[in-house]
């Protein structure tokens, strides 16, 4: 009898992996990750609500009415439109440098022989381990002292040379064929020119990787943002949105927190967005880099 | 400019040289700066005025800074084993590819993607001690409303729990990568020899996964060192400094008092902090951290 259930639970539900004996454990997985999921769902629900059904009794998930009004508000009566512009141009120009650079960069490091060039990596490499908050205030002090504060040059300049951008594409040029270098250098092409013409244009899997994953952290990035910008039209969103925290500025106070959420919901749909669509590319990335940039 | 398969390539340093010289212009100088301005006094207007060991005798003795300083060991000790263990369990669990895996997958490392804002104000707005989804939830388990974020005693557990939450999905992402790199057949001879999945775990899947539990470790342990954009938006450091941060402090020296050369010396023992704690967390660990 005892082997009769032994052998129900070794069962397999068709079309899966899963045993009959393992269907708890799936629920509760399954269970934890949709609370993982809920603060998202929170956030979203709570920004349609109108305003006086936000503080309620009950947790009410879902809302007894949709409106947009709260999105309007944000939209209309604050500089956000300002403050996104701002950060698409930032982390837009940051991103496309910061992958250029690092392709170019890796390619070298990968592919040509020249002189220190493996302790010149080994610097690069140790740099991850450098908290980018101790070169925060002398980075501070020179931008203002050259009167770039508030500019978007002082925003994108600091965060162009990415080790990981680098390390992304070396590790993908030391796997690349020789041959399709070889052919080129005996037609008498220069290494530059081999570099844009025929490696860069098959590094198209490191190359996505690299920008959705940077593009985030651009687009995330706050200390150095919230330290060089004074004025307010030079904001950034995640900057400037935070002033919707209780403890940085009024606004919670007088809107409620259906505006706070959803300003904050405006603020996640691009990455939200490109890690969904590019998933993959990202997860590779991540766990191929190994680093955090 | 002929491509040269010689020992010294030149076309080599023009390549690297627009990554190299952002990266020694905004990256090695402002170290080497910072340290000079450490042994200054220097605000936004004037010159920089020497005065040697003075910012940190003055960091060493002062109780900012202590607590500051003690804070970020608290908040080590609830983050690092809350990310660590939490992570190594939902990708245990999304490696066994049962059904919907996928989106459980995507569930537990999204919140990994969005900014500091959102996850603060989210956080805020749960762990609010009225109106709270946390507290409600607490309170049908028969638990009093807790004042997360407003009382001194618990304001560091609330900015803890919204960092778990947000910094899961990486180590969560480099667990799973290294489940699937640990070869089938030291199962397959596991399951053999009859060992249960329990067993299966502590021996085989624990010590394949050393070096990037060791990684782990060392990866969110300097990240929590660094805690900074969510103590701000969250907190800002209060109750009376009870979840202030080195780094939240360091922006209030030079931003809100403008004492630059004092913050640069704050940093500077934030820098050896994290240093020592690399070696040694290294030596304990004894593996080598890949990258």
């Amino acid at each position: 009898m005892a082997e009769g259930w032994r052998a129900l639970f070794r069962r397999r539900l068709p079309g899966t992996n899963l045993t009959i004996g393992d269907v708890p454990l799936w629920a509760a997985g399954g269970f934890v990750a949709i609370l993982w999921g809920l603060p998202f769902v929170w956030m979203v629900s709570t920004s349609l609500k109108p305003a006086g059904q936000v503080m309620t009794r009950d947790v009410e998930w879902l809302p007894r009415e949709v409106i947009f009004d709260n999105y309007i508000k944000i939209l209309t009566q604050y500089p956000i439109a300002r403050w996104a512009f701002n950060s698409l141009v930032v982390a837009g120009v940051a991103t496309a440098l910061c992958v250029l650079f690092g392709a170019m960069a890796g390619y070298a490091l990968a592919r040509l022989r020249f002189r220190g060039r493996d302790a010149l990596f080994a610097l690069f490499l140790a740099s991850i381990m450098i908290p980018i908050e101790v070169a925060v205030v002398p980075l501070l002090l020179a931008f203002i002292k050259a009167g770039l504060a508030s500019t978007y040059a002082a925003l994108i300049l600091p965060t162009i040379a990415n080790v990981f951008a680098v390390y992304i594409f070396r590790q993908f040029f030391l796997t690349f064929p020789a041959e399709l270098e070889e052919a080129a250098i005996i037609d008498g092409a220069g290494r530059i020119a081999i570099f844009f013409r025929i490696a860069l244009p098959l590094a198209r899997a490191p190359a996505i990787a690299a920008t959705v994953i940077i593009f985030t952290l651009n687009w995330n990035n706050f200390l150095w943002p919230l330290l060089i910008t004074f004025d307010e039209s030079m904001k950034t969103m995640p900057v400037g949105i935070a002033a919707f925290a209780p403890v940085v500025g009024t606004h919670t106070q007088l809107e409620g927190f259906a505006v706070a959420m959803a300003a904050v919901t405006l603020l996640c749909i691009p990455s939200v967005l490109l890690f969904l669509l590019l998933q993959k590319h990202f997860l590779r990335g991540i766990s191929s880099g190994a680093i955090k940039a | 400019m002929t491509g040269g398969r010689g020992r010294n390539d030149p076309s080599g340093y023009l390549l690297v040289a627009f990554f190299t010289v952002p990266f020694l212009l905004f990256t090695v100088a402002p170290l080497l700066f910072g340290v000079y301005i450490a042994f200054t006094e220097w605000g936004i207007i004037g010159a920089p005025r020497w005065v040697g060991l003075a910012n940190f005798r003055e960091a060493l003795a002062d109780p900012w800074v202590a607590n500051a300083f003690r804070n970020v060991v608290r908040y080590a000790l609830i983050i690092v084993p809350g990310v660590t263990v939490l992570a190594f369990l939902f990708a245990l669990y999304v490696h066994q590819r049962w059904p919907l895996s996928t989106l459980a997958r995507t569930l537990f490392f999204t919140p990994n993607v969005v900014s500091a804002t959102v996850i603060g104000l989210v956080w805020v707005w749960i762990l609010d001690t009225q109106f709270g989804v946390l507290n409600h939830y607490l309170g049908l388990l028969g638990i009093p409303r807790i004042p997360w974020l407003t009382s001194p005693d618990w304001s560091l557990t609330g900015v803890a729990l919204a960092s778990i939450w947000w910094d899961l999905g990486l180590a969560f992402v480099l667990f799973l990568a290294a489940l699937q790199d640990v070869p089938e057949d030291l199962y397959d001879a596991a399951a053999i020899d009859g060992a249960s999945r329990l067993r299966q775990l502590w021996h085989v899947t624990l010590p394949q996964l050393r070096p990037v539990i060791s990684m782990v470790v060392t990866l969110q342990l300097i990240a929590t060192m660094r805690i900074f954009s969510q103590v701000y938006v969250m907190t800002n450091g209060a109750p009376v400094g009870s979840s202030a941060s080195p780094v939240h402090y360091i922006y209030q020296v030079s931003i809100v008092q403008y004492r630059l050369g004092y913050a640069a010396a704050i940093s500077v023992l934030l820098f050896l902090l994290i240093v020592l704690v690399t070696i040694l967390q290294r030596l304990l660990l004894r593996e080598r951290v890949r990258g």
